[in-house]
């Protein structure tokens, strides 16, 4: 298998286009070219750790406050998705356990195993990995429906003394976790998985022209 | 050369040769998808844009929902759906949500219009590089799907308080996320790279 690093080849990861690897902009697009995307890992690991640290308070804060009738009922991510429960809109409770806690922590772990197993050189296979890398990229504007409820409800309910919904801190904290995963899922470069098979067949066959070496 | 491309998921060197109408291309090592072919992509990519920036202005003309509850009742416009938020003192949400929701979305769309056109007509423009650089580099952040999935939570949640009637506007935004999908699954990224590159050679 022939990669396109291995015949010095960088291609842009806007229009694809392909160039000798010591071409620093696309000469089709203009956009910047690397052979692989510039410190991948590390930023990848700093913007999960900020996703993760984000996380606490999304989940800690209110996401929305309910003024009814002269009461405020405070309610976080997880508080709405049980008091749905209550409601008996199970279904939809579903869709937003899915989206505001599965999505969105499952996302951060999965991130979280891909840097770890291409800082390993883990030998776990590769194509399952780059399917893990793929899905996590696609569901990650999918944890936007809960912020936008919050936008919907608060627009739409206002009626002054009988019943208000005003938008809580953790809207803005989780519209951070989406935003931060979503960059994060960018800037990691799937190609690694690949390189390190690359990288582990290459030694083999070095140890394996080592052995074939006669003794002096 | 020609048809060469590099899995951008896994940097496999392929030769993907010229396709045929509706015929697309897969990278054979990790799965990812990379190109399919079709004569007609422009002109799907021209109708379906203009018609999702067809309902996206009227999606913005009427009411979007209105609720009722103890005999009073309010409405709600797609711009307060970001509006809202700002006056409840949370403008960076609030621009966010815009800017997922409208305003990211229409500029794709013209960008695509600008684009397609003269991707249609061949011919060549020292501007179609940068205006399908940005088109791409935008798509990832138009979330309208998403947020009719919002909306439809929203109507459950509201529907257990109140009588919620649904407006004009909220079904012209369901018929642009159709439009807008399309005409974003039709223009593929490589195709149409190639088709600028073409066009560049041919004026040089």
């Amino acid at each position: 298998m022939t990669t396109a690093a291995s015949k010095g080849l960088s291609t842009c990861h806007l229009c694809f286009k392909l160039a000798p690897a010591d071409v620093h902009h696309c000469p089709r697009c203009d956009s910047a070219m690397h052979l692989r995307k510039n410190d991948s890992i590390q930023r990848t690991l700093a913007l999960l750790i900020t996703a993760g640290l984000l996380y606490i308070p999304a989940n800690l804060y209110p996401i929305m406050y309910t003024d009814q009738l002269g009461t405020t009922e405070a309610s976080t991510i997880v508080g709405g998705v049980i008091l749905l429960i209550n409601l008996g809109s199970a279904p939809v409770a579903l869709v937003i356990f899915v989206f505001s806690v599965m999505v969105p922590s499952g996302k951060l772990l999965a991130m979280f195993y891909l840097v770890w197993t291409v800082e390993r050189h883990s030998p776990l296979d590769p194509r399952q990995r780059s399917i893990m890398y793929r899905v996590t990229e696609f569901v990650g504007k999918w944890s936007m429906v809960d912020v936008f409820v919050v936008s919907i409800l608060v627009a739409l309910i206002h009626l002054s003394g009988v019943l208000v919904i005003r938008p809580g801190v953790a809207a803005i904290c989780f519209a951070g976790v989406v935003i931060i995963t979503m960059i994060a899922a960018e800037s990691f470069d799937s190609r690694l998985i690949w390189d390190n098979m690359s990288d582990d067949m290459d030694d083999e066959s070095n140890e394996l022209q080592s052995d074939a070496r006669p003794p002096l | 050369m020609r048809g060469d491309i590099a899995c951008p998921g896994c940097d496999l060197l392929l030769n993907i040769g010229t396709l045929k109408h509706s015929e697309s291309a897969s990278c054979p090592r990790c799965g990812n998808f990379l190109t399919k072919h079709r004569e007609d992509a422009y002109d799907r990519v021209l109708a379906f844009a203009s018609a999702a920036l067809a309902f996206l202005i009227i999606a913005n003309s009427y009411s979007f929902l209105s609720f009722s509850a103890s005999g009073l009742e309010s409405t709600m416009t797609l711009r307060q759906t970001p509006g809202a938020l700002w006056d409840y003192g949370l403008p960076a949400v609030s621009v966010l949500v815009a800017a997922f929701i409208i305003v990211i979305p229409a500029i794709i769309l013209v960008l695509m219009l600008v684009l397609c056109i003269p991707l249609r007509q061949g011919r060549h423009h020292p501007w179609l590089a940068p205006v399908a650089k940005f088109t791409f580099l935008a798509q990832n952040w138009a979330m309208v799907e998403v947020f009719i999935i919002g909306v439809i939570v929203s109507l459950v949640k509201i529907a257990a308080m109140a009588t919620v009637e649904i407006g004009e506007s909220f079904w012209a935004y369901v018929a642009f996320t159709i439009f807008f999908t399309a005409a974003v699954a039709s223009l593929d990224r490589y195709q149409c790279w190639e088709r600028i590159e073409a066009l560049g050679a041919g004026t040089q």
